[in-house]
This record gives structure tokens, sequence and C-alpha cells, in this order.
């Protein structure tokens, strides 16, 4: 359901997602996604100005929940500016962020 | 406070939105499943919310909001279970079009105290058949029976897989609240069934609505008319849930060579004429002075609570009361819409005075909602369903039942009933799913033999008249 690839030196975090991202499935990845963020932000100092950079890679995702749209928007608001991006999106799930309004907010391609 | 409001109505919608989303990628065949799935517990609590919503509201009968369940669910399921609402719905290979079914988005439902629990499972089935998230906003007076029946509905809908947040119900609120939400730029259509200023803000709000507003139902007996069958029915529709529904019978118009008949046949199965002057005591608590409209207070209560109400004895088990009425207007307050089991009486010279006051009658609150007809002239009755601005008439058949169909003909079952431009709503059709979805078509090439064979310069000849371009165009066809 979900693989990170983690490049530190640049902190830049990729999760790829696949199949069904129902409800029960976000509840369980949720957490695992949150605290890999955590890890991505340890290390940041002041004089370490390298701003994190976390994508989420759509490429096999079959469908997706409400949750899921809320994880991306918390993820989207825990990360800095702009530096959030939803990639690898199939047409049909573009749709799905358009129609939820969230599709420039979330950088989804 | 505007503001505390505003974040409300975008909380809300954020959510309503979000299910929209997610619903777009459900199937027919997933989206069947959840409408069945919320058919089953809303008709296996039928009985539960009937009686929530009488003990609540004190309105009508509780073993008759029982048949609104049902109607509000068997027949409405019946009726939409098979429909394609989903994808490719129709594809005619004569003309190369073939439609798409796309859901509108969230929809802002309003429901109406008469019949609260019926409306908010009508509503929601035909919301999730559709794939749009639905919002509710139950009327004050039945917020707690709304309340569980949303929770049975979307309880039975996320079990069969349903997006989060489609079904929702906006907490008791202001006045101010109501508007915003139905002016949210998130909403895609208002579904309003109530009063009159109601679906007045709906289509002040900016956003798309159907709203449907009060009726006022005449019904015609023709002299061919099986007069003891259309008093039964009669009486079986205006008492029904005690007249709550729009749709019920206002008014009965016949000509005078069957008044008798008509008179004693409505005594004999327990109706009561008041008097002259129990007429006017019974208008003054039915009718407010002011506004000239119903008094809600007696809406939905029985004959005999009303008279009590109004200082009248009438015998114990009197069904209806009826006023014999000389005119119609703000002079005769009976003659307008009035929710409860009182009706107005009027005996006519002859047929065309019976249809013209039947027009008077139509024309008072109830343009283009429904008429009703008792005879067995085929000729009266297609030339009474000519002159009637109505969506419905209905014919040898309680309008009550009738109107909302699936029990005495086959019009789509709904507890919102358009009215047409009368009404000021965009159809006369009974609402349901298929008004909830937007057909996209898709159109193959299949060109026009006669365009192209014809020489389209002759249109820039302005020398040529219209029979010359015709009858050229349509040369060897």
């Amino acid at each position: 359901m979900i693989k990170f690839e983690h490049f530190p030196e640049e902190k830049h975090l990729i999760c790829r997602f696949s199949g069904r991202l129902d409800t029960l499935i976000c509840m369980s990845i949720s957490e695992e996604i949150q605290n890999k963020l955590q890890e991505l932000k340890q290390g940041q100092s002041e004089t370490n100005l390298i701003e994190e950079k976390i994508d989420f890679d759509m490429k096999d995702v079959t469908f997706i929940s409400s949750s899921f749209i809320r994880i991306c928007l918390i993820t989207f608001k825990n990360s800095q500016k702009g530096n959030f991006a939803i990639i690898n999106c199939d047409p049909f799930l573009k749709k799905i962020f358009k129609i939820a309004g969230l599709d420039d907010l979330l950088g989804v391609s | 406070m505007t503001e505390e409001l505003l974040k409300k109505a975008d909380e809300l919608l954020e959510k309503a939105l979000f299910a929209a989303a997610v619903f777009q990628q459900f199937d027919q065949e997933q989206t069947d499943r959840i409408v069945e799935r919320v058919f089953k517990a809303g008709f296996n609590n039928r009985v539960k919310l009937a009686k929530m919503a009488y003990e609540e509201t004190g309105i009508g009968m509780w073993q008759h909001k029982v048949l609104k369940n049902v109607i509000a669910t068997q027949m409405v399921y019946d009726d939409i279970k098979n429909e394609k609402t989903v994808g490719v719905i129709s594809h005619n290979e004569i003309t190369g079009i073939t439609e798409i079914a796309q859901p509108l988005g969230p929809i802002f439902a309003v429901t109406p105290v008469t019949n609260p629990t019926s409306t908010v499972l009508y509503k929601t089935l035909i919301c999730l058949k559709t794939r749009n998230p639905i919002l509710i906003s139950a009327h004050r007076g039945a917020l707690k029976s709304c309340t569980e029946t949303v929770r049975i509905c979307y309880e039975a809908a996320l079990e069969a897989g349903a997006p989060d947040d489609c079904i929702q119900i906006i907490p008791a609120g202001s006045r101010e609240f109501t508007q915003m939400i139905m002016s949210h730029p998130k909403i895609a259509l208002i579904l309003a069934t109530g009063g009159t200023g109601l679906v007045k803000a709906a289509y002040s709000s900016g956003n798309p609505a159907i709203g449907v507003g009060p009726g006022n139902v005449p019904v015609f007996i023709d002299v061919s008319a099986d007069i003891p069958f259309a008093i039964t029915n009669i009486i079986l529709s205006k008492t029904f849930d005690n007249g709550t529904i729009c749709a019920s019978e206002q008014s009965v118009i016949i000509e005078n060579q069957i008044e008798n008949t008509v008179i004693a046949e409505f005594e004999k199965q327990k109706c009561y004429f008041l008097t002259p002057e129990e007429i006017k005591k019974v208008e003054r608590i039915a009718i407010s002075p002011d506004s000239g409209t119903m008094n809600p207070l007696i809406v939905g209560q029985s004959a005999t609570v009303i008279a009590k109400r109004a200082g009248i004895d009438i015998p114990e088990n009197t069904r209806i009361l009826i006023a014999k009425l000389e005119g119609v207007g703000k002079d005769y307050p009976l003659s307008v819409e009035v929710l409860a089991p009182i009706l107005a009486f009027y005996s006519t010279k002859d047929y065309h005075e019976a249809i013209k006051l039947c027009i008077d009658l139509n024309y008072l609150g109830g343009i283009g909602h429904s008429v009703g007809i008792y005879a067995n002239d085929e000729k009266r009755i297609m030339e009474f369903s000519q002159i009637m601005n109505a969506g419905r008439i209905v014919v040898n058949t309680p309008t009550s039942q009738g109107a909302v169909g699936g029990i005495y003909n086959l019009l789509p079952s709904s507890f919102t009933l358009g009215c047409g431009t009368g009404g000021k709503n965009i159809t006369t059709e009974n609402i349901t799913a298929r008004h909830l979805i937007n057909i996209q078509r898709v159109c193959r090439r299949k060109p026009n033999d006669k365009f192209f064979a014809f020489d389209s310069s002759k249109y820039l000849d302005e020398s040529l008249d219209v029979n010359t371009i015709i009858n050229e165009y349509n040369k060897n066809h």
C-alpha cells in the first residue's frame, strides 16, 4: 500500500502508494507517513536550511477515499510551502482532486 | 458571528466536496449496493421513524407516516433501482449519440415539517443513486427525527462502502446559516421542499435550485362520476396524515344537479358540513388574517381537534370539515391551501361554471401543482386536463397518494412535485434520480445529407425567398 523512498541529503521523501486507499488503509498509513515526516524534519537546524520535499506518487493507486484526501491536506499543511506535490496521477485521479478543489493547492500532476 | 458561521459552512461543504470527489470513482454496481443497503435500513426503521416524527411534530398520524416512509423507501427504490445513473447510460446507433451520466456535486436538501423523515429518506436515496453527497437542513420542528433518519441512512451507506460524509445534516442553526449554505459556491443544487418563503430563498441564492412549494388542489366531480367511489377516495386522501400532503384535495367542485347526492354521500361517510357561522369560526383559527395563509398550528390536526379549537360541536367521528363557499379569494379564506382535513365545497349551475371555478382555485396559490377529476367521460377528462395548469391531473384517484406516485399509478414516487414555470419550477415532473445527474452527450459525426447536397451559397442570395430555398434544400429527398 505504501513504500517510502528517502533521500536524506536532499531531504526528499517519496511516498509511493498502490491499490485502494480506502478509509481503513488510510487509518493505518496516516501515522506511518507522519512519523516519516518527523524523521525528515529531524536534523533541520538554522544553519541547515535545505527545505524538505515530499512527493506522493500515485502511479499504482486505484481508489482514494476522503481520508486519503485529508492525509494529503495535513501533509501539505505540515510541509513547507511549495514543497509538497502529488505526482503520477492518471487523468481520472486528477479529476478527483479537481472536483475536491485541491489540484492547484496540492500541486497535482 | 457571521465569520464563525461562514467557517462552519466551509467545513461542511469541504467534507461534502471530498465526498463528491470520492463518489466519482464508484461504478453502477457499487452505487446500487449502497442504495439498496440504505433503502433496507430506512424501510426497517419505517415505524420507529414515523412514531418519532409524530411525537416530535404533533402533526398527522403515525400510522400514515409509516406509509409515507414506505413510499419514500420501497416505492422510490422500486422506481430507481434499475435506472442507469453512472457512466454510459444510453447509446443510439441511429443518431450516433451516447449519453454519459455525471453527478452534480453536493446537494443541499431542505425538508418540511409535514413529511420530515419520509422526505429525508427519499432525498437521500435519489442523491446516493446519482453519487451526489447530500446536506440536509431539517425543519427545526422535526430536527430530532430527521437526525435519527440521517444517522440510520449514513451508517448503512458507510457499511456498503459509501464515501465519508456522503450524508450530513446541518446542525440546528439560524435562517442566516441556512441562507449561507444555500448560496455557498460549493453547492451544486438546492432541492427545496417547503413553504413559499423557503422556495423563493432557494431560487434567490444564485445556485441552481429545484424548489417546490405549496399547492391548492381543486377536485372536480363530474356528473358522469361514480359518486360514492369519488367521495370515498377524496376522504381517503384528505384524511391521509390529516391532510399534510401538498397534493391533497383543497376544494370539491360539482354541478348543482348532483349536489344533494354528493352532500348525502359525504355525510354518510362521516364528513360534516359547517354552517355559515361555523365557517367563520373555523376561518378564524385556520387562516392567519394578516397573510391570508393557513395557520401552522392547525396543520395536520384532526377534524375533531380543529372543531374543538374553533369552539364548534360536531359528531365524534367526523373525518372532514366541509365549508360550502360562494367564491374564491381573500373574501373566502378557506378557499386557499389548508394542510388539514378541511375542504372547501362549491356547487355551480353547470359544467362550464364548474370548470371556470376550478381555474380560479388552481390559480389561487397552486399554479402548476396538482388537480383531480372524477369522471367516466373521457372527453371531459381530457378537456379538464387541457384547461388546468397542473403538473399532475389525477384521474379517479385520491390526489395525495396519486400525485406522489407508486401506489395508484406509475408516476415516479416522489416527495418533491415539480410545478412547472407556474410554480417557478423548471419542470412539472415528479423529482427523482434522473433530475440529479448531468447528462453529457457524445455526438459522433452523422452528416446532414440535405445540407451537404445543397448549394449553401444560395443562402447569400437575398433574391431567393424561403419557399425557393426550402424546395431546393429538400429536392430529391
